[in-house]
């Protein structure tokens, strides 16, 4: 079967060609999607993390207030319990000078900051209701703090931007996969047309379907095997040459990373070899009712 | 896998033609000694057109029939029947006692493999040079290389074309490459062969070679069906004649010419 295949090959190398570059396109295009998919996806997760509740105490709040909006913290199910950072009002003036030193030009008299506490959310998403909660829609905060913020413009914005990221990139996966199958799937055709008189003559002496199909399959399996080889070559090139010039930030980002490059070339290899052996082998189904 | 050799020289067994008047009321048993029985067939193509209407005759193991018929008669969509490429729309077709409507579908290489066919256009595959062509329908049935190596040799030199086992098919002349897909459909020994024109393509003297090949077949013990617009052949030979006239069985004749006188 297997010098089947290599003759068919042989003899129709213009189509096989062209059905191996199809395969590659394809894959090298799912590929950079795939990358920049879970890039995106893990970049906007980044920034998601970095959204807080900040509640800031009056100068003069009481122990016990203090204590009461912990409570209300704790209780919180929203809250991410392992993430509810106080900061005494020493510590606040601190980070602040070092954060804006130009502030603190002069020397401060008094602290003029209280005590604070800087509440990360189990969700991105609900930071907005935590705040809420401890009453920054109407501005009436519970006795002794003085004010909740979530930055509200900010957070919505990164939000949105992170949500439609998301979609663009599912939606060019999904438009990128069902092309590059039709793609294929109209190459495989082709050339199967092309040899549709040779199958008919085949039946003819008496092939079973499974040995007219075999070569054909075992050829798109290796054209599929082929282009998507030849795709995460060509994938790893630019991510090595390419990717480094163009982008010289990304790559040093800690904890943004796109899914692992040997992960997406396995996805693809399987995905081209899928395809190439499926797509023969069904297109085939029509042309062997003789 | 080869099992059906049963080749008795049988060139000129009688046909008696009352006897297929009613083939209606034939026993399963004559239906099983013969070599191709159509009880009745009828097809009809796609939206109405009648190829064939109620065709009702049996041909015996190693009988050579000419079908005879003006074009678009229904000499091809009986061939095909024969293949099971196509059903018929009603009636019964047996072929070496099998009844080809309740032959399973994975049974039909099975089937093919024990006609041997020749077509006007010989259907040839291109990239495959002569000898290659002949092994095919060797390998199709799983037939292992020295057998391949002992019968495409033997079949070639049968139909004198040993000097051109190498040669693809646009390398040969027409004649030439007919005596191929005849090598090719007698390679397994079959018990029938049908033929669709296979002369329809060549002058005269190359007819003749090829009507002489297939005469010299169908004396080993072959079934021979061949469709024919030859004239001159048919009256020649003078075998038995299956006239169609659309789509009607218009004359059956055990000596028959390729008209009426
Ligand atoms: N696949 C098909 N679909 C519809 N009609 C068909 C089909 N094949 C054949 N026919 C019709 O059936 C009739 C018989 O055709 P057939 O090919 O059997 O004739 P034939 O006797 O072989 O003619 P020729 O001598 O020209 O080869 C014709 O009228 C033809 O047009
Ligand atoms: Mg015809």
């Amino acid at each position: 079967m297997l010098s089947e295949a290599v003759r068919s090959i042989s003899a129709n190398l213009s189509t096989t060609v062209a059905a191996t570059m199809t395969v590659l396109i394809g894959m090298f295009l799912l590929g950079l999607v795939i990358a920049f998919a879970t890039y995106a996806r893990s970049w906007s997760d980044d920034v998601k993390s970095g959204l807080v509740v900040k509640v800031f105490h009056d100068r003069d709040a009481t122990p016990k207030q203090v204590d009461a909006v912990r409570v209300v913290l704790e209780r919180d199910s929203l809250v991410n319990q392992n993430r509810i950072e106080f900061v005494s009002a020493k510590e606040g003036l601190e980070r602040m000078q070092k954060d804006r030193p130009d502030l603190f030009s002069a020397k401060l008299p008094y602290n003029p900051l209280g005590p604070a506490w800087t509440v990360y959310p189990k969700r991105a998403e609900d930071v907005e209701q935590i705040a809420n909660r401890l009453g920054a829609k109407t501005e009436r905060y519970p006795a002794g703090v003085h004010n909740v913020t979530y930055g509200k413009e900010k957070a919505r914005r990164i939000l949105k931007v992170a949500n439609i990221i998301n979609a663009i990139f599912g939606i060019a996966v999904l438009v990128l996969v069902s092309a590059a199958a039709i793609l294929i799937a109209n190459t495989i055709r082709l050339s199967i047309f092309a040899r549709r008189r040779e199958i008919e003559v085949m039946k003819l002496v008496g092939a079973t379907n499974w040995f007219v199909r075999g070569p054909f399959m075992l050829e798109g399996l290796l054209c599929g095997l082929t282009g998507s080889v030849l795709a995460v070559i060509l994938l790893f090139v630019s991510k090595e040459v390419a990717l480094p010039s163009i982008l010289p930030r990304l790559a040093s980002d800690p904890g943004v990373g796109a899914l692992g490059f040997w992960l997406i070339a396995l996805i693809l290899m399987g995905v081209g070899l899928v395809l190439g052996a499926a797509g023969s082998g069904l297109t085939l189904r029509r042309f062997l009712r003789v | 896998m080869t099992a059906v050799q049963e080749n008795t020289l049988v060139t000129d067994s009688p046909v008696d033609l009352a006897e297929q008047a009613a083939p209606q009321s034939e026993s399963a048993a004559a239906a099983a000694r013969a070599m191709i029985v159509f009880d009745g067939v009828e097809k009809v193509y796609d939206p109405d057109v009648v190829a064939l209407e109620t065709a009702s005759f049996v041909i015996e193991k190693g009988e050579f029939v000419f079908l005879v018929g003006p074009s678009g008669s229904g000499k091809s969509t009986l061939i095909r029947l024969l293949l099971k490429e196509i059903e018929p729309t009603s009636g019964r077709i047996f072929v070496g006692g099998r009844d080809l409507g309740r032959l399973r579908r994975s049974k039909v290489p099975q089937l093919r493999r024990n006609i041997g066919c020749v077509f006007q256009d010989f259907k040839l595959l291109p990239n495959r040079n002569a000898g290659e062509n002949v092994a095919y329908a060797l390998k199709v049935q799983g037939e292992g290389r020295n057998a391949i190596r002992r019968k495409v040799p033997e079949v070639l030199g049968l139909v004198g074309l040993t000097h051109k086992t190498d040669s693809y098919p646009d390398e040969l002349s027409g004649g030439e490459q007919q005596r191929v897909s005849i090598a090719r459909a007698f390679v397994n020994h079959p018990p029938l062969l049908v033929c669709d024109e296979p002369t329809g393509n060549l002058d005269p003297d190359t007819s003749v070679g090829i009507m002489q090949l297939l005469y010299r077949i169908n004396r080993s013990g072959t079934t021979v069906l061949m469709a024919t617009h030859d004239r001159e052949m048919v009256d020649k030979m003078r075998r038995r004649v299956i006239a169609l006239e659309d789509g009607r069985i218009a004359r059956d004749e055990r000596r028959g010419g390729y008209t009426t006188e």
